[in-house]
């Protein structure tokens, strides 16, 4: 398709620079236009916009998110596992409880399920010239289940309340040295700043579904949520029973078009294999969350849909740095270089994965460099490794981890594959308080182990990953991995506004880390929903939301 | 008396042993709720908010003097009292373990009673084998087999065991028939085994040649000397399977999706649930000790050569 620059030239005049560049970058080659797209909705062009520019960039319109509906009136049957705590949006930290959440209660945006921000509350947003201040513009019109208008107020206490040290708030981790107490200012009703404390070119990310605590809800909140479940989503509590269940039904004065189920009805579970059972059953229509291993007899029933979400999650496989046998940079890259991760994704993730290359830029972020050669299985060159680094005669080590997910099974593969290298591995396998400890250096499995694997859920950008548990002063660094270039690049990440400027960065970072090997990447696995054949346009995030406002059945 | 005080010395015995036991395990509360990814001073705040920082002896005492005087406390997790968990999970498991009672016992003990009146023939060992054979199958294996047998390919009976709300008595029955098969086939070889061996020991007995030689009739013999001494024994085992009845089905609960006292001991041992957790397991010593103190009653009842505090 040919270039339209008559419609790009008027698209540009009332853009910014930032937002130029990115169009530039697209009409060169430089931007794909999947990298385009979820760059430009990062940077707060609307989707419409975005398809405009690609079409007149001559590579098509966007692909329509307009599906054919279904019926209207469906009850909704969820298999979920069951809320570990009291439902409250500034502690909650485990899957069954933000689902139930999500349910009521909306974001300012949507990390969509291909990694596109959705405007949500928000109708748009933009950041400064050097992403130190974020501008957002909420949605005029939308009513709380409890009747008040959803303003700046509520978006400025809500957040804030997040960022306040003095709450137990599980976001504390997400905006701390990013955004504080006090630094979310309304400029209007409609008009909402945040302030950070140091240049963030993702931050968007940070006040959407990706920090699943960041629910706007009324000002007035006091830490009571069960008693009203306020929200402004598509669908108000019916009723909640702790440890049994939830239903919902549809919010007729939603801002946006109404909800197709008139109900849904959330069963829970505290393990997968019943929610199998009762799906085979017919008792459920849908398992929001399933592991591959734990549910294998569904991935090939004929009477069961899988909807498979390419995710960022992944077992990080930390190797430490500091002190101990695997000091030696070789000897790290040599235990890398053992693993068959071909075999990983076909095998113990039955293809439900894509290989990792041992730095946390999955395939599925656009800022990620593919120029990067991916590390592939040689023993012959891992135990020249072993012999350079005068390791050749092998030796022991433990390898300490979770019972989580497939874990050990991981672990096995991992003892049975550096055993070829002379490597005696033993496994320590502990349930997950006895592996996380207090979570404090000092005081946990998993961050003075010489060696470990931690699951790291799903994100939207790499942000977190590249912090906490890689840099110098991060407080999730398992493998004390301490080093000042990959400090400043991190940063520079971090900062970068810009996708080019990103991409660099990011590969100047994968080098580094192929290099030194603090941590192995060896696979990020896809997030798996189960759903019986007939009920149709559910849709989760790789967060664990799920989305079932066009949802229906057969 | 001296027995119920006895029991009282235990239930104490067992609030320390379990308190004491929660701090050996890992972690803490604020760390359980939040996750291992947050921020350590979100964790100490939610601690200090929930009292988890105090001395423990201060915590222990605190919680002690409110539960005899019937206050079990506010649960750290759901920030609830946690009164009306353990109540729902005990009544939930009692019906549980009545229908699994009401099923098994009668059945197991005439599966003993028949094996015993027909020893060393093929229907003793049928009886005696099959019981042996499907009490050694754990309730997962055959809670999972029934399931897809009666649940997935038949659809005759639910698979979860929560009843809709508002259920009523043969609802409810109707969704507990499913998750009680796996408990009345561990149970059902133990009772027959226990009811056979009463009963091949009484009508070997003296008393039972004597009652034959007299000239009683078989059915009488069998009803007023043989059961009456055979099944002592039987009663004691039943009585000490009401422990596991009542808190031991975390696996068949799990399974079939129940709000069992089990199950809610389980997650509140998981997340450090300090007053769940006692509360739950001073519940099933509770109903324990009671379980004992009836079998021991109905024990002298059936046996009069046993007196309750005697000093023969």
């Amino acid at each position: 398709m040919s270039k339209n620059y008559s419609i790009l030239d008027l698209i540009r005049r009332n853009r910014s620079p930032l937002e130029n560049h990115l169009i530039d970058g697209l009409v060169d080659g430089r931007v794909s236009r999947r990298d385009f797209i979820r760059h430009g909705s990062l940077l707060g062009l609307s989707l419409p916009l975005l398809g405009g520019i690609t079409t007149a960039a001559g590579f098509g319109g966007m692909p329509s998110l307009a599906r054919a509906q279904g019926a209207p009136g469906a009850t909704i049957r969820v298999a979920s596992s069951v809320p570990a705590a009291t439902i409250d949006p500034v502690t909650i930290a485990d899957a069954g409880g933000l689902l139930v959440m999500q349910q009521v209660a909306e974001f300012l945006c949507v990390d969509g399920p291909d990694l596109v921000l959705q405007p949500a509350l928000a109708e748009s947003w933009k950041p400064n010239d050097n992403g130190t201040v974020w501008t957002f513009k909420l949605r005029k019109g939308v009513k709380f289940h409890s009747g008040g208008e959803m303003k700046a107020d509520d978006v400025v206490a809500s957040i804030d309340r997040l960022a306040d040290p003095a709450n137990s708030s599980n976001a504390l981790s997400v905006f701390t040295g990013i955004l504080q107490k006090g630094a979310t200012k309304k400029v209007d009703d409609y008009t909402v700043e945040f302030h950070l404390d140091a240049p963030n070119g993702n931050f968007p990310y940070m006040v959407s579904s990706d920090n699943y605590n960041a629910v706007i809800i009324p000002a007035s909140y006091k830490g009571d949520y069960e008693t009203s479940f306020d929200g402004t989503g598509p669908f108000k509590i019916e009723k909640y029973t702790a440890k049994v269940g939830a239903s919902f039904v549809r919010n007729e004065n939603y801002w946006g078009p109404k909800a197709l189920p008139e109900r849904t009805e959330f069963t829970f579970f505290t393990d997968v294999q019943p929610m199998i059972l009762a799906l085979q059953g017919g008792q459920v229509d849908i398992i929001n969350q399933m592991p591959v291993l734990s549910g294998v007899a569904l991935l090939s029933d004929p009477n069961v849909d899988i909807i498979s979400l390419k995710s960022s999650a992944h077992q990080q496989l930390h190797l430490r740095c500091d002190d101990g046998p695997l000091k030696d940079p070789r000897v790290r890259r040599a235990i890398a270089l053992s693993l068959d991760r071909d075999k990983l994704v076909a095998g113990l993730m039955k293809g439900r994965a894509t290989p990792g290359n041992d730095s946390p830029f999955a395939a599925v972020y656009p800022s990620t460099d593919p120029s990067v050669p991916q590390r592939k299985r040689d023993i012959a060159q891992a135990k020249q490794l072993m012999d350079a680094a005068g390791a050749g005669k092998g030796f022991k080590v433990t390898l300490t981890t979770e019972r989580y997910l497939e874990i050990p099974e991981y672990a096995q593969l991992i003892q049975n594959w550096v055993k070829e290298i002379g490597i005696e591995l033993e496994l320590n396998i502990l349930d997950q308080s006895g592996y996380y400890g207090d979570a404090v250096f000092g005081k946990s499995n998993w961050l003075d182990s010489v060696m470990g694997i931690t699951d790291y859920g799903h994100r939207g950008v790499p942000n977190v990953y590249l912090a906490a548990p890689l840099k110098s002063d991060g407080t999730w660094n398992a493998a004390h991995f301490k080093n000042k270039d990959y400090d400043t690049l991190a940063t520079s990440y971090i900062a970068a506004l810009d996708l080019e400027a990103q991409k660099a960065d990011a590969g100047k970072i994968q080098k580094l880390l192929l290099e030194e090997t603090p941590v192995i990447f060896g696979y990020f696995y896809d997030y798996l929903t189960a759903t019986a054949k007939g009920v149709a346009g559910v849709q989760p995030t790789a967060m664990s939301q799920l989305f079932l406002d066009k949802a229906s059945k057969a | 008396m001296r027995r119920v005080s006895l029991s009282l010395v235990t239930l104490f015995l067992l609030s320390i042993m379990v308190f004491l036991g929660g701090q050996v395990l890992p972690g803490n509360v604020g760390r359980a709720i939040l996750g291992p990814f947050a921020d350590q001073r979100a964790v100490d705040t939610l601690n200090h908010t929930l009292g988890v920082d105090r001395p423990l002896l201060t915590q222990y005492v605190s919680w002690i003097w409110n539960f005899v005087r019937g206050d079990m406390g506010m649960s750290y997790v759901f920030r609830s009292p946690v009164a009306p968990f353990v109540v729902d999970a005990l009544g939930n498991s009692m019906k549980l373990a009545a229908v699994a009672f009401i099923f098994v016992v009668p059945i197991g003990i005439l599966g003993g009673v028949i094996a015993a009146l027909n020893l060393n023939r093929p229907l003793d060992r049928i009886i005696s084998l099959g019981g042996l054979s499907v009490t050694v199958l754990p309730e997962f294996v055959t809670g999972i087999i029934l399931i897809l047998i009666f649940g997935v390919w038949l659809r005759w009976l639910p698979i979860s065991a929560a009843w809709p709300r508002d259920a009523g008595f043969f609802t409810q029955l109707y969704y507990l028939i499913l998750p009680s098969l796996p408990l009345f086939l561990v149970l059902f070889g133990y009772i027959a085994r226990m009811a056979r061996s009463g009963m091949i020991e009484a009508l070997d007995s003296d008393y039972t040649r004597t009652a034959v030689l007299k000239g009683l009739p078989w059915r009488t013999v069998i009803w007023r000397h043989v059961l009456r001494n055979a099944l002592l024994p039987t009663i004691t085992v039943i009585a000490t399977q009401t422990g596991y009845l009542i808190g031991g089905l975390v696996v068949i609960e799990t399974l079939f999706r129940y709000q069992g006292i089990g199950s809610l001991i389980f997650t509140a041992a998981r997340g450090k649930d300090f007053p769940m957790l006692e509360s739950g397991i001073l519940t099933i010593g509770i109903v324990y000790s009671v379980a004992t103190l009836a079998a021991d009653f109905l024990y002298s009842v059936l046996n009069p050569r046993i007196r309750l505090g005697s000093d023969q």
